[in-house]
């Protein structure tokens, strides 16, 4: 991942995000070592302390556990906490964004729900 | 680097000013800057910062107030002067001595300086240990210069200007090598700079001075949400601008305004403004530091308008 530093979102933030990524995808499991503050530091050259305040977002939300003087891990919740999570904030924002869009363009209900449809067989149809 | 618990004190500063003839150059400022954190030191030309950094250093003197560098005056000061390199253009060397003669100089004084580093970031930045100081190019002498900042690993380094007549790919190069360093030694780093879009992601925290005073002093992730940008109709952005401080204010032409302000927007707020079809903008670091330090809230374009 390449940090995008203009963007309106902070780089701890990215940071928090990019690693529940790794999460969600199983690169890092249940009870397995996350990245430390100095290796985030290193691996996006940003300050130590811009790194910690990414790892500390995912504690405070139980997605990580620390354990004293080893480091943090991963919590065997934590995938379904950073789905619940992404089902719950991002994707409904991005709903009601879509849904005010279509407003704003007089797109009724109906053909919103279709193009819906229409963009989900499109993806799913490219898989196979 | 263990934070939490009993933070040290490395710079104390406590109503400092410096005076020179009847120029105020630093004007009763005051801060403290704690144990392993790297802090910019950020300001236009002529605001004060390397005088600042040159008192922090031992270099010159304080007209009055306070300083305090590892709880010690820095003037004039062996202990201070051991544990504590100030790099800047105007580092000068004895001139019958080589590169490799100089660092080996250096390494008599600073205890913590590593020689293998040093050799292996001369080699990667191209500069022959049987060089001459005054045979460097501008870019090449800074990049010599930050090399002894960097592998002397002293408690307080001391960087001003470090990156002034390099190319971008050394100057990428160069902090990368600073924060790789910081990380296996951490130490007090603090960083002057006009070019803040080029460190922000490797400071800690940043000290913005305007006209010899300290103008803050916060966390590098405040300071990134310190303000926003509401750009709109003039008509409702005007209405925006009168309940609050305007840090920066541009007129788009035909009617449409860009202001800056402070962010305590209330998520109310917020909404209402979007409702109002005001686009709502982050501000980048480097682009607030400008808008805080211009004497005027319009900036150059003020002195074109004479309307």
């Amino acid at each position: 991942m390449i940090l995008n530093s203009d963007s309106m979102k902070p780089i701890y933030i990215q940071i928090a995000e990019w690693l529940e990524t790794e999460i969600i995808s199983e690169n890092i499991n249940p009870h397995q070592k996350i990245y430390s503050q100095y290796q985030l530091a290193e691996m996006f050259n940003i300050n130590p302390a811009t790194a910690a305040k990414g790892l500390n977002i995912l504690a405070d939300e139980k997605v990580l556990y620390k354990k004293r003087g080893l480091g943090m891990f991963v919590t065997d919740e934590a995938k379904e906490t950073i789905l619940s999570k992404r089902k719950n904030e991002t994707l409904k924002t991005l709903v009601v964004d879509l849904v005010k869009e279509a407003d704003y363009l007089n797109v009724s209900e109906i053909e919103l729900i279709q193009m819906v449809k229409d963009a989900s067989s499109c993806i799913k149809g490219d898989g196979k | 680097m263990h934070k939490g618990g009993w933070e040290m004190n490395v710079i104390e500063c406590k109503g400092l000013t410096k005076v020179y003839g009847k120029t105020k150059a630093l004007n009763d400022i005051s801060f403290t800057l704690t144990e392993n954190k790297i802090t910019g030191l950020i300001g236009r030309n002529g605001a004060g910062k390397t005088t600042l950094l040159k008192i922090i250093s031992g270099y010159l003197k304080e007209t009055s107030g306070e300083v305090k560098v590892f709880s010690e005056s820095p003037f004039n000061n062996l202990k201070v002067s051991a544990n504590l390199i100030f790099v800047n253009e105007e580092m000068s060397y004895p001139g019958s001595l080589n590169l490799g003669e100089i660092l080996k100089a250096a390494a008599t004084f600073y205890e913590n300086l590593d020689m293998e580093l040093a050799e292996r970031l001369m080699n990667y930045f191209s500069l022959d240990l049987r060089q001459y100081h005054t045979s460097l190019s501008k870019g090449m002498r800074s990049t010599f210069n930050t090399i002894v900042g960097i592998s002397s690993r002293c408690a307080l380094t001391v960087y001003d200007e470090p990156t002034s007549g390099m190319d971008a790919g050394v100057r990428k190069d160069f902090y990368r090598a600073l924060l790789k360093d910081y990380i296996a030694y951490p130490r007090t780093i603090l960083l002057s700079s006009h070019l803040l879009n080029e460190v922000e992601d490797i400071l800690e925290d940043i000290l913005l001075i305007k006209s010899g005073e300290k103008y803050l002093h916060m966390a590098m992730g405040d300071l990134k949400e310190y303000a926003i940008a509401l750009s709109g109709r003039s008509v409702s952005i005007t209405k925006w601008a009168e309940e609050r401080k305007v840090i920066f204010q541009k007129s788009l032409g035909a009617g449409s305004s860009y202001i800056v302000v402070k962010n305590d927007l209330s998520a109310l707020e917020i909404e209402q403004a979007r409702n109002e079809g005001i686009e709502l903008m982050p501000v980048s670091a480097d682009d607030l530091c400008v808008y805080l330090t211009n004497k005027t809230i319009g900036g150059i374009d003020d002195v074109f308008s004479r309307s």
